[in-house]
């Protein structure tokens, strides 16, 4: 089997040696360069603008400004272009770095040196930021595409009155940011009205059909490619204003121009994480079994839409709560608009792990122990089974690799010298996939090799490498016989890198075309030749060649079968949308804490996950550290900072936006359970990229409370929370 | 980024008379301009200057203003006789800053106040009369000592904490001054940070080497392990006799607009044993006047616990 080997990325050489071109790196002739000027209030509007001294400054090709930037459709929220408006489009300005003004110049310096002298004159009114001064105006939004915002099952007052322990918590989770390390980038070119974008997108499909809908052209006419990302996060996954209009400004100026967005421009041209608050009650038995859950989440929304996505499986999924209420309310506040970022999920687990951990306390049992008399053994949304989970194992398996039994439970019993220690554990749990398939070609070329084309994207995952192995193992060929193209919206269209769904939706398409190819190549090979006659099921497929399952010796290589066939063989197809999966673990967490100073380190994380198959050890492994990372980022420093006064985010830079650096990351363990999940059409797995990042949260902040005493509700846990 | 001259002196009488601002390493400098903080007519790269080097003579270390921060920080004389430099060095930055960084640069990096680096907000620094909004605003890592209603930004060096604590002397092109009167509080006037004269060069930067500095610590708080400015910070050097406290010298970082020295505190240390009550005597007299905002209160108690934590490794 070439599914599951630890193969080394496809395409780390050319990333480690520069040839791997990203969206800013393609060289087109005659570009121009664009840089943005964003507005600086938070809500009003433009009374004036002076242009003159930008557009007299040296290089400068045009100053676009409301007054002149090309008058553009607003296209659906449907395919990821969630703000609702276009910016310049009129003198509104609903947010803090709002494109105002868009300079065009020769080269990038000139362009930037112009930006900052275009005069910008507002009638501003006072912003609103903060989300706590306006809860009473919250509201639950209608269902969006991921299902209700409230929903209650059973009877939560009967709940609670059956329950022998309530527990009430409130929690406060920040603004974040995605930071990927390479910022959003387009570049446009037209070719009368057909328009060429190389774009920085984990989505060409919504770029694609964004563009098409905003100058009003047909979807065939737009061609986007993006063969290599820097990192998204989720922050590249809808379609965003700068995109637009960059395209727009090469259209009128009939040259290709290039935007790259500034990090400080990232913070507010991009979405982020929505602050939130969150209560919760819970009511459980002695026994551990929890009788009714009330989870209400609150989070900020724009001005300008309300687009809610659901953050709630937790509360909904995880356990088996005979008695719930899941709300997901908005308020309106004067900042950009919110969006999806990696494990959206993990916002609403934290909160749920732990109080689960506060309930554990309560009744003085194991947290391991509260959470397996909770375990859901079917699906607590629909009743149904699950396709596979072997939840109970990574508990069983975290728990020996950790040493948990070791752990005295009580607060500040655990220490190394002066340092206190802290060991937690939490549940990992994210959906994934659940969307619609993504379309495939294969080729069999007469030299006997595949081409395997998709317009998906590699958003660092290693979807080249593992779409690769799958491809080579369902057609029988060696790894260096197969070719995965991704980045080019010529392509058949492919879902969204986005929502763990990559691997259901491209991997089921290439399992699939995959196996039709495979079967027209063995109806050829039994017509004539060595295997001529043999029933289908008797011939199977390894290394290149077709042999009899009974004769292994009696074989013809794929490459003979095509060369005599004379012409390729392909099968281009779209998989039935991929089923919603839910992949599991069990994280477990040591912090150092020095009491006199409330520092909080990570010393040791342990993650056992349940991703149905393992296609690729190497590459799994690294999405668990990723997010393992991810999760002390958020435990500990990662939050974007408001100013109260104009609603401007103070800390739009990795100056003061605090990721985590090495001296942060402890070692990580991680394993993984490795079980087909027969539910899966991609050879037995499921999608598990945003899984790994739950859990860790709570597991951190469970072992502050098992090192102090203390249960810090609010995020992140610094070290003045804790003196 | 506005364009600017650029000039490369090759002598100190040159980079005078060139008449514009310094670059060394350019750590600072650069993103400033980037970000239109600064956004000087003509630059003056001083990097050909005969300034560099480090040298012991005579019980005091000099080090010349263009030696790197790395090169300081690994200097074998300074890592044993005067070690609080070594570790408020390497606790700077990181490795890729510090082999750039100057250490007269280090000594002139402007704040990290938020308000100040980004020009879309009110700053009495870059732009005197315009406003304060760190007073109300998010102000967590501000001063809480020192500052004045125009102006709470910290400073932000490290070495200078270091180098308050161990009395050293910055060496210019016409003068010596003394460490402790080179750094200004912003009162009125927070534009003006330093004592320096325009067109004033760093040549170089004098520490005496006594017995005292080579019992000497720093101790940095911060948000993450590495690559990130101070919450609080404490540099101490401490000499005990018979198990009293014979001489003392703290300095403090992250909480005031300059490093903050503070004699009410080595005073209530001296002439006694380090004992926990001693200690604690001396944190509160470092904070008696201090003044938090909404969001630093706990900077009054942290500034005391690490001077309890960095006092408690000298007993």
């Amino acid at each position: 089997m070439i599914v599951g080997r630890p193969m080394s990325r496809i395409d780390g050489f050319a990333k480690v040696t520069g040839r791997a071109r990203y969206a800013a790196d393609q060289q087109v002739r005659g570009v121009l360069h664009a840089y943005l000027v964003m507005s600086t209030v938070a809500r009003g509007r433009i009374t004036a603008v002076n242009t003159a001294g930008a557009e007299a400054a040296p290089g400068v090709i045009a100053v676009f400004t409301h007054l002149n930037m090309p008058r553009l459709t607003v296209p659906a929220p449907t395919h990821g272009f969630f703000k609702r408006y276009l910016p310049m489009q009129s003198p509104d300005v609903h947010h803090q770095g709002q494109p105002v003004a868009l300079v065009v110049a020769r080269t990038l310096e000139e362009a930037q040196h112009a930006a900052t002298l275009v005069e910008v004159a507002y009638d501003a009114r006072r912003p609103q930021s903060r989300l706590e001064e306006v809860m009473n105006e919250a509201f639950v939004p209608p269902p969006g595409s991921d299902g209700p915002n409230e929903l209650t099952r059973g009877d939560v007052a009967a709940g609670m009155a059956q329950a022998q322990v309530r527990l009430e918590a409130a929690f406060h989770t920040p603004i974040h940011h995605h930071n990927p390390i390479e910022p959003s980038a387009t570049q446009a070119i037209w070719d009368g009205d057909r328009l060429t974008v190389f774009e920085s997108t984990q989505s060409l499909m919504n770029t694609r059909h964004s563009l098409s809908q905003a100058f009003g052209i047909p979807l065939e006419n737009v061609r986007v490619l993006s063969p290599f990302l820097g990192g998204g996060f989720g922050a590249k996954g809808p379609v965003w204003p700068h995109t637009i209009l960059t395209a727009a400004v090469a259209r009128r100026l009939r040259r290709p121009v290039k935007l790259v967005l500034s990090r400080a421009h990232t913070y507010t041209s991009n979405g982020h994480r929505a602050e939130t608050v969150q209560s919760l009650r819970l009511g459980a038995r002695r026994d551990g079994r929890i009788t009714a859950l009330e989870h209400i989440v609150t989070q900020q929304v724009s001005r300008t839409e309300q687009t809610q996505f659901n953050s709630s499986e937790p509360t909904r999924m995880l356990y088996a709560i005979p008695n719930l209420r899941s709300v997901q309310r908005v308020a309106r506040l004067d900042l950009p608009a919110q969006s999806f970022m990696r494990s959206p999920e993990a916002v609403t687990a934290h909160a749920l792990e732990c109080t689960l951990d506060e309930l554990a306390y309560e009744l003085d049992l194991d947290p391991i122990e509260v959470r397996l008399r909770n375990h859901a053994d079917v699906n607590p949304e629909d009743g149904r089974p699950w396709g596979s989970k072997y939840l109970r194992e990574c508990y069983r398996i975290g728990a020996e690799r950790f040493g948990w039994s070791r752990r005295d439970p009580r607060p500040g019993s655990m220490r190394d010298g002066d340092m206190l220690v802290g060991w937690g554990m939490a549940t990992a749990a994210h959906t994934a996939g659940g969307r619609p398939g993504s379309g495939v070609t294969v080729t069999l070329g007469t030299d006997g090799k595949a081409t395997v084309r998709s317009a998906t994207q590699d958003i660092g995952t290693g979807t080249y490498t593992v779409m690769t192995q799958i491809a080579a193992d369902v057609l029988g060929l060696p790894v260096y016989d197969v070719s995965f193209q991704l980045g080019d919206s010529d392509f058949p269209e492919a879902y969204t890198s986005g929502a763990s769904a990559t691997v259901p939706t491209v991997g089921s398409g290439v399992n699939l075309a995959g196996t039709r190819a495979l079967e027209r190549l063995m109806a050829l090979a039994t017509a004539a030749g060595p295997l001529q006659g043999l029933p289908a099921a008797r011939v199977a497929a390894a290394d290149g060649y077709l042999f009899d399952r009974e004769q292994p010796r009696r074989r013809v290589s794929h490459r003979a079968v095509l060369r005599a066939h004379g012409r390729p063989i392909e099968v281009t197809l779209t998989p039935p949308a991929a089923p919603l999966g839910y992949s599991t673990g069990a994280t477990f967490a040591e912090v150092r804490i020095d009491p006199r100073t409330g520092r909080v380190h990570v010393s040791r994380i342990v993650g056992v996950f349940d991703p149905g198959r393992v296609l690729n050890r190497k590459t799994l492994r690294s999405q668990a550290i990723g997010g393992a990372i991810w999760a002390i980022g958020f435990t500990l420093s990662e939050h974007t900072l408001v100013d109260p006064a104009t609603a401007r985010i103070v800390n739009a830079n990795l100056s003061g936006y605090l990721v985590p650096v090495n001296a942060d990351v402890p070692h990580i363990d991680v394993s993984f359970i490795d079980k087909p999940d027969p539910a899966s059409a991609a050879l037995g797995a499921r999608g598990f990229g945003e899984t790994p990042m739950t859990g860790v949260t709570a597991a951190i902040a469970n072992a502050v409370f098992h090192a102090t005493g203390r249960r810090i509700r609010t995020l992140p846990i610094t070290q003045d929370r804790l003196l | 980024m506005k364009l600017f001259d650029y000039v490369r002196a090759t002598s100190t009488g040159d980079a005078v008379s060139a008449g514009g601002d310094y670059i060394a390493g350019g750590t600072d400098l650069l993103n400033l301009m980037k970000d239109g903080v600064e956004a000087p007519d003509r630059v003056v790269d001083i990097n050909a200057l005969p300034l560099g080097g480090i040298s012991l003579d005579a019980g005091v270390l000099r080090i010349g203003a263009l030696a790197r921060m790395a090169e300081v920080a690994a200097h074998p004389a300074v890592r044993h006789r005067l070690p609080v430099i070594s570790q408020a060095l390497l606790d700077s930055a990181s490795p890729q800053i510090r082999n750039m960084a100057s250490i007269s640069g280090n000594l002139l990096q402007r704040t990290r106040c938020w308000y100040f680096r980004d020009t879309a907000f009110a700053c009495h620094k870059r732009r005197p009369g315009s406003g304060c909004p760190a007073q109300d605003g998010q102000n967590r890592w501000h001063a809480i000592l020192g500052g004045s209603d125009r102006c709470i930004a910290v400073h932000a060096s490290d070495l200078a904490v270091a180098l308050t604590a161990l009395e050293a002397t910055v060496v210019t092109h016409r003068r010596r001054i003394p460490i402790s009167e080179f750094y200004l509080l912003p009162e009125g006037t927070p534009e003006r940070e330093n004592v320096l004269e325009s067109g004033e060069l760093i040549t170089g930067i004098e520490v005496p080497v006594t017995t005292l500095a080579s019992r000497s610590r720093y101790l940095k708080l911060r948000d993450r392990a590495t690559f990130e400015f101070a919450v609080v910070s404490v540099a101490a050097a401490v000499r005990l006799r018979g198990g009293e406290v014979d001489d003392v010298r703290l300095a403090f970082g992250g909480v005031a607009p300059r490093p903050w020295r503070s004699p009410e505190a080595e005073a209530a240390l001296k002439g006694g044993p380090l004992t926990d009550e001693r200690i604690r005597a001396a944190g509160q007299a470092l904070v008696r006047d201090a003044r938090p905002r909404e969001h630093n209160a706990f900077k009054v108690e942290l500034v005391q616990r690490a001077l309890a934590q960095i006092l408690g490794g000298f007993r």
